[in-house]
């Protein structure tokens, strides 16, 4: 089952998504990347109907770049994450809506604050300290109302997400295998392996 | 499963002495799932209105940036701020644009109006999710708690409530209805509306 | 289609059972039932309880279409769902902790349900599906519990008497019966706890939670468990799991019940308010459990010294 978890701390964002593509019963790939960099320090996870998720992802990948290119600058996370919950909202009502869900994790720059939202296929947004889509956030959000900690180092937000990704493998029937984990903080995006 | 419910969430809005005030919870959920526990449902529109949108969250946000833009545009045109009976109007117009694929959403909206002589009257109205106009003289409720709202308020409001007053009963009836609601609660958020000021309070409600 | 058609006609079954009590309440127009009180316990005095069941070809399928309100949400019966409860094992015993809230479509028809059914003073049963089904087959299980102390001299264990609640409602599968319990209690082989629904299931375990709430719970409890938990760190985990429940599942709440079993029975621990523990803490003088209270003044941004200052 698809899975994905953000998590803020002191000045950053932990994105963490899984990375099976799954078709029917069978696994097609084991290493698959759902998690896009949409700017210099703006991240997005996004899971849901097989086609429609690369389909809506490469779409506002390449118009938060235009805009980037029009304007010199990149949207800051609650502007982008607004026009993002737009595009959503409007699909949802066209013939053929995209069903995919988002976490979007951005550090603003300008007033030094990360930004998480969650978003689903639907354009329902609102802005939370932490998040979770799929099966997983049935386990992970009680375990977070507990554990998570607004002001946590890199590496305690870590152990925090590890906590969650081991009670997902624990509980849920059929479990993620690898998750694909990226930070953004003041000095851009980075992969990290757990 | 009905879409309505999908999100959750319950706005009530009442009439006082020279006043009127607005309630609405502030739990956001997916279904069964809580998932935040800060979602306003309710949006000053001018100084003296304010709208309660409580119904699908999707279209709770798309159509607080709509009504924003079309009293910006009004506001620009006109030279000045819109009255409540004209924004109810507004309302009523907009949803009725999407008659055959609605808006899940269920107006309410809350304002002092001015009166030929000078001074100002409440104003409350509600909306069904196509723009049916109700202007009721005492309450209105909307939300999953809407029948819940309907009797608790219907057991405390009494006419001509004095601004603090009014905040207590509509403070009371927010609180004990949507304790009685699955999909309605995590926090409540209350305005009142007097000549001069209005006074916002969130209230300390169940979290359960 | 073939099994209905196969049930309609053959003579074992619980379809050719309820045909046999249907024949039997038509041939016995007055019932012992209806001569007295059976000392409070109606037809469970006779033994082997019987039931009346609706007079129709099929009536665990007519029961369904009055009941299941999945397929129809109009439906004229409401049975109560939306629970959490969880109970495990550790060093100092057996913790039992379930929320109170029974709901009934979206509204919360009460706040107040006692699901911890105390079976005996050593035995304890919880309550998730059907409140009814759980209360009686439970009361029930306690009746034959005694049975067996009279007549064997000494108590029952937990697993038998977790086994024979299990063949029991085993024997009503496909009539609609609803329920997931824990039993729990203490015997000859120490703490135990035994989870058992009505599928037929019958699972011996460490730690088990059940209901719409049960996710968020297992999400908290896992991660605090430990077998060599003390006992007020383990009555802080159960009511710490239930608030979790409480608080993210909407069809949980209210109030917490907590029990402790010992060597010596069980003991309640105290009705925690959900709430209360968001805002205060259980005791009701502490640092709340709620997410808001708990980081309030922690901020994640994290200005460089000279913008802070500016």
């Amino acid at each position: 089952m698809e899975t994905s978890f953000a998590i803020t701390g002191k000045g950053y964002i932990i994105v963490a998504a899984d990375t099976t593509a799954a078709r029917s019963i069978v696994k097609m790939k084991t290493d698959e990347d759902k998690i896009k960099t949409l700017s210099p320090h703006l991240l997005m996870a996004y899971s849901g109907e097989p086609g429609d998720t690369i389909q809506f992802a490469e779409y506002i990948e390449r118009n938060i770049r235009l805009y980037q290119i029009r304007n010199n600058y990149p949207l800051r996370p609650p502007a982008a994450a607004s026009w993002i919950r737009r595009s959503l909202a409007e699909s949802l009502r066209s013939r053929k809506p995209y069903a995919v869900n988002l976490l979007l994790g951005g550090y603003d720059t300008t007033t030094y604050t990360p930004h998480l939202y969650w978003v689903d296929y639907l354009g329902t947004m609102t802005e939370v300290p932490f998040g979770a889509h799929g099966y997983g956030s049935y386990f992970a959000l009680s375990l977070l109302d507990r554990y998570h900690d607004p002001e946590a180092s890199l590496e305690e937000g870590i152990v925090t997400l590890k906590r969650c990704i081991d009670e997902v493998a624990k509980r849920l029937v059929v479990t993620p295998g690898k998750y694909k984990v990226k930070v953004v903080d003041k000095d851009g995006i980075r992969e990290i392996e757990l | 499963m009905s879409i309505m419910e999908y999100n959750g969430g319950s706005v009530i809005a009442m009439v006082g002495k020279d006043c009127v005030a607005i309630a609405s919870d502030l739990r956001l959920g997916n279904q069964a799932l809580g998932v935040s526990s800060n979602f306003q449902k309710i949006f000053p529109v001018t100084d003296r209105i304010y709208l309660g949108l409580p119904g699908l969250a999707t279209d709770v946000t798309t159509l607080r940036e709509l009504f924003r833009y079309r009293v910006n545009m009004y506001t620009v045109k006109e030279e000045r701020d819109i009255e409540p009976e004209t924004f109810a109007h507004l309302v009523s117009s907009t949803l009725y644009e999407r008659r055959f694929g609605p808006f899940f959403i269920e107006p309410v909206i809350a304002g002092m109006s001015k009166t030929p002589a000078g001074g100002l009257k409440p104003f409350i109205a509600a909306t069904d999710l196509i723009g049916c106009l109700n202007f009721a003289k005492d309450f209105v409720v909307a939300g999953t708690a809407s029948s819940k709202l309907f009797g608790v308020a219907e057991g405390l409001w009494e006419p001509d409530l004095e601004p603090e007053d009014l905040f207590e009963t509509i403070s009371q009836t927010m609180l004990n209805a949507v304790d009685r609601d699955a999909y309605s609660g995590w926090g409540v958020m209350v305005h009142v509306i007097t000549k001069d000021k209005v006074i916002s309070r969130t209230l300390k409600g169940r979290m359960d | 289609m073939m099994n209905s058609f196969a049930d309609r006609f053959s003579t074992t079954g619980p379809i050719a059972e309820l045909r046999k009590a249907q024949a039997n309440v038509e041939d016995d127009q007055f019932s012992d039932a209806a001569w007295g009180s059976e000392a409070g316990f109606g037809s469970l005095a006779k033994g082997v309880p019987a039931f009346t069941v609706p007079n129709v070809p099929d009536p665990s399928a007519f029961l369904r279409l009055h009941t299941d309100d999945h397929a129809d949400p109009n439906c004229r019966i409401k049975i109560q769902h939306g629970t959490t409860t969880l109970a495990f094992r550790f060093q100092g015993g057996v913790i039992v902790a379930v929320d109170s809230r029974a709901t009934a479509g979206s509204y919360v028809a009460s706040g107040t349900v006692k699901k911890v059914i105390e079976i005996n003073p050593y035995l304890l049963g919880t309550m998730a599906g059907g409140a009814a089904d759980c209360q009686f087959w439970e009361t029930y299980l306690g009746m034959h519990c005694r049975l067996h102390e009279l007549r064997q001299r000494e108590r029952i264990s937990v697993s038998a008497a977790s086994k024979y609640l299990s063949n029991l409602v085993y024997s009503y599968k496909g009539m609609g019966l609803s329920m997931g319990t824990m039993i729990c209690g203490w015997d000859k082989t120490g703490p135990a706890v035994f989870y058992v629904d009505s599928d037929g299931t019958r699972l011996k375990g460490d730690l088990f939670s059940v209901g719409s709430g049960s996710t968020f719970a297992y999400g908290v409890l896992d991660q605090g468990y430990r077998w060599d938990l003390t006992d007020e760190e383990a009555q802080e985990l159960g009511r710490r799991s239930i608030y979790a429940a409480g608080h993210r599942d909407a069809f949980s709440g209210n109030t917490c019940n907590l029990y402790h079993v010992k060597e010596d029975g069980w003991r309640f621990i105290g009705n925690y308010d959900i709430s209360q523990m968001h805002y205060e803490g259980p005791t009701g003088t502490g640092t709340g459990y709620g997410y808001d209270l708990r980081v309030e003044g922690r901020t994640s941004a994290n200005p460089p010294p000279a913008a802070a200052a500016a």
